[in-house]
């Protein structure tokens, strides 16, 4: 048999082999770690005798307070991503179609000045804001609007508003790309047909922008889940998330087996929520691919 | 030339290569003498009480023991010592809250006393630096009590039943619970003020339910700064918070309660596998000498546990310095606390959510 007809490695594919290592040390290796503390009763590294135990799940189970702080977490991913969508894509469709190269370059300058500063400072600036004693009560009761402060942070709302705030110009940079590569004649091709201007974009450019809607939605949505900065600090510890209480049981409780325990579940709703919003996005778009 | 030049030819690469080599044995030297000198690692605060460490205390005490002290300041401290290998801990010595070093003894990361035979002044200390709810030994402690605005007209505080008072709703600042030694502390107080005791969580529960509204904070330092901005009007708070606002003009005021104050302690202790046990003594000894206990108790506002120190009128007046003061003091049964944190955090996180 000719030497030649051996299936041979393409040098490229040697290039994959550092992001393949890094994902193994980094992510798998990790996340594996992690997946094996959550069944075990101590550390095997520094302590004798571990063995395995389903109890860290079973105290999730048994207890509803748990799946509440679970409920509250997606909760406010939720409401983030869409609050996201809402605002980034008019902005994202704006700055894909702006013909002005300076007009275009504002905007990106616009959308990209909040995250040339970090989050701790942004979550505080919104508590000098948001607060009893902060900038907007300030006003509101000087102008004799209001006699009780509003209560606009320690609370879900404030949350929001804070993580939205944070993530608009990941929706609003990965929605750009998508829009800007949709071709224009189609929409004037839809409104030579008859369709109104809002018509040709619910028809045309929404169900074409739709992968980028799914990658903006996906990405705030796994930003603001993990989130902790921001919720503790708006929440003032009042909103209990997935993230806060994983940091609690580590660094109060001294519990790693059940944070690990809690980072799983966080992992395994996140993937299923990932998993099923791809499968929904795929079907109403028709990209059978995605799902 | 020479035989001697024919043996040893000075050439231009090798005198460079020389010049180089003398320079990094230049530089290098001080680092290779300090190799050999024994390193011990300390947990310890930022802050004031950082800056006075690393400025007088450390430097020495690395003089006088002829080491190397290395404090690491990055909060928290127990996860990162449970992680360390038990042969091998990250750290020597453990400084930390009371609760912590219950927890710590608990899972085998400290040992539960130190040898007095080993750390002499400790015959100098107040009783309650080495009783029976003491891991290690108590190198200072604050009061718990209340902090509070004085010119938002509140009228006398004097009880900590004060601190229900309708009049602070939304003004009153309490701890996350869980991760807080003066929150978790409160909560025994809340069972002797208003249930059997200490112990009666039935009824600190029913306590912490009626506090609400209120403004949680995570750390004593965060607490300051809510009611230094006037977020909070009263707020539990140890005696160091308010006092190191000592002539700044601040409106605010630490309030020792009638029932007693709670202790909060400053607490060192030692890891069993540590290399360096004796060194260890040396530095638990030498933050118990008279005129270290001075200098950080008039720089952070802690009360000494040595009875023997004196400090300057405008600390004796305000700190604990005298039996009868210290008797006020009311200690945590930590170990109690700590076999039911879960089933309390469980309850104050449900208690307190928004």
């Amino acid at each position: 048999m000719p030497a030649s007809s051996a299936p041979r490695v393409n040098s490229l594919a040697l290039l994959i082999l550092p992001s393949a290592l890094l994902f193994a040390l980094f992510f798998f290796l990790p996340i594996g770690l992690m997946a094996v503390m959550s069944v075990l009763t101590g550390n095997p590294v520094v302590m004798p005798n571990v063995g395995f135990t389903t109890r860290h799940y079973a105290r999730m189970g048994n207890d509803s307070y748990y799946l509440e702080v679970i409920w509250t977490t997606i909760r406010i991913g939720l409401w983030t991503t869409l609050a996201a969508l809402v605002i980034g894509y008019p902005l994202a469709h704006w700055m894909a179609r702006i013909r002005s190269r300076t007009g275009h370059a504002l905007l990106l300058m616009a959308v990209l000045a909040p995250m040339l500063t970090g989050i701790v400072v942004r979550t505080f600036a919104w508590m000098t804001l948001l607060s009893d004693k902060g900038v907007i009560n300030q006003i509101l009761t000087s102008f004799g609007l209001i006699t009780r402060p509003l209560q606009l942070m320690y609370n879900e709302t404030g949350i929001i508003i804070g993580l939205v705030h944070i993530y608009v110009p990941f929706m609003v940079l990965t929605l750009t790309g998508v829009i800007g590569r949709i071709d224009e004649r189609l929409e004037q091709a839809a409104e030579n047909l008859g369709a109104s201007p809002w018509r040709a974009f619910i028809e045309v450019t929404l169900p074409l922008s739709l992968p980028g809607i799914l990658a903006g939605s996906l990405l705030v949505f796994a930003l603001a889940i993990s989130a902790y900065v921001t919720p503790i600090l708006l929440g003032g510890f009042q909103i209990m998330t997935l993230p806060i209480l994983i940091y609690q049981q580590i660094s109060a409780n001294f519990n790693v087996g059940f944070a690990a325990a809690l980072g799983m579940v966080l992992l395994t709703i996140s993937l299923s929520l990932v998993i099923a919003y791809n499968h929904v996005l795929g079907l109403v778009s028709g990209q059978r691919g995605l799902q | 030339m020479t035989a001697s030049s024919r043996r040893f030819p000075l050439s231009r690469r090798r005198l460079l290569t020389a010049a180089a080599s003398l320079g990094a044995g230049v530089i290098a030297a001080p680092y290779v003498a300090r190799a050999e000198e024994p390193v011990l690692n300390v947990t310890g605060w930022g802050g004031k009480w950082g800056d006075v460490m690393k400025a007088e205390i450390g430097p020495a005490f690395e003089t006088e023991f002829k080491c190397k002290l290395k404090t690491d300041t990055a909060l928290p401290f127990l996860p990162k010592l449970q992680a360390s290998s038990r042969s091998a801990p990250v750290y020597d010595v453990l400084h930390t809250n009371s609760n912590e070093q219950w927890a710590a003894v608990e899972m085998g990361l400290v040992e539960p006393k130190v040898d007095p035979k080993l750390v002499p002044n400790i015959a100098d200390v107040y009783p309650y630096a080495v009783s029976d709810k003491i891991v290690g030994v108590c190198i200072f402690t604050s009061a718990i009590g209340l902090g509070m605005r004085t010119d938002k007209g509140y009228g006398n505080v004097t009880s900590w039943k004060d601190y229900w008072d309708a009049k602070f709703n939304g003004a009153r600042g309490g701890y996350v619970i869980p991760a807080n030694s003066l929150g978790q502390a409160f909560v025994m107080m809340c069972g002797t003020l208003y249930g059997k005791g200490q112990t009666d969580l039935d009824a600190a529960y029913a306590a912490l339910e009626k506090l609400k509204p209120i403004k949680l904070v995570d750390f004593t330092g965060a607490m300051e700064k809510l009611i230094l901005s006037g977020e909070a009007g009263i707020g539990i708070l140890h005696d160091s918070g308010i006092y190191r606002y000592d002539g700044q003009n601040q409106p605010v005021d630490f309030v020792t309660p009638s029932e007693g104050v709670l202790s909060l302690e400053q607490v060192l202790s030692i890891t069993p596998g540590s290399k360096v046990k004796e060194l260890g003594n040396a530095y638990i000894n030498y933050m118990l000498r008279p005129d270290v206990q001075k200098r950080l108790a008039e720089t952070v506002w802690y009360s000494p546990a040595n009875k023997k120190v004196k400090l300057d009128a405008k600390y004796d007046a305000k700190l604990l310095t005298t039996p009868e003061k210290v008797s006020k003091l009311i200690q945590v049964d930590w170990k109690w606390y700590n076999a039911q944190k879960d089933e309390i955090d469980s309850r104050v996180n449900r208690i307190f959510r928004a």
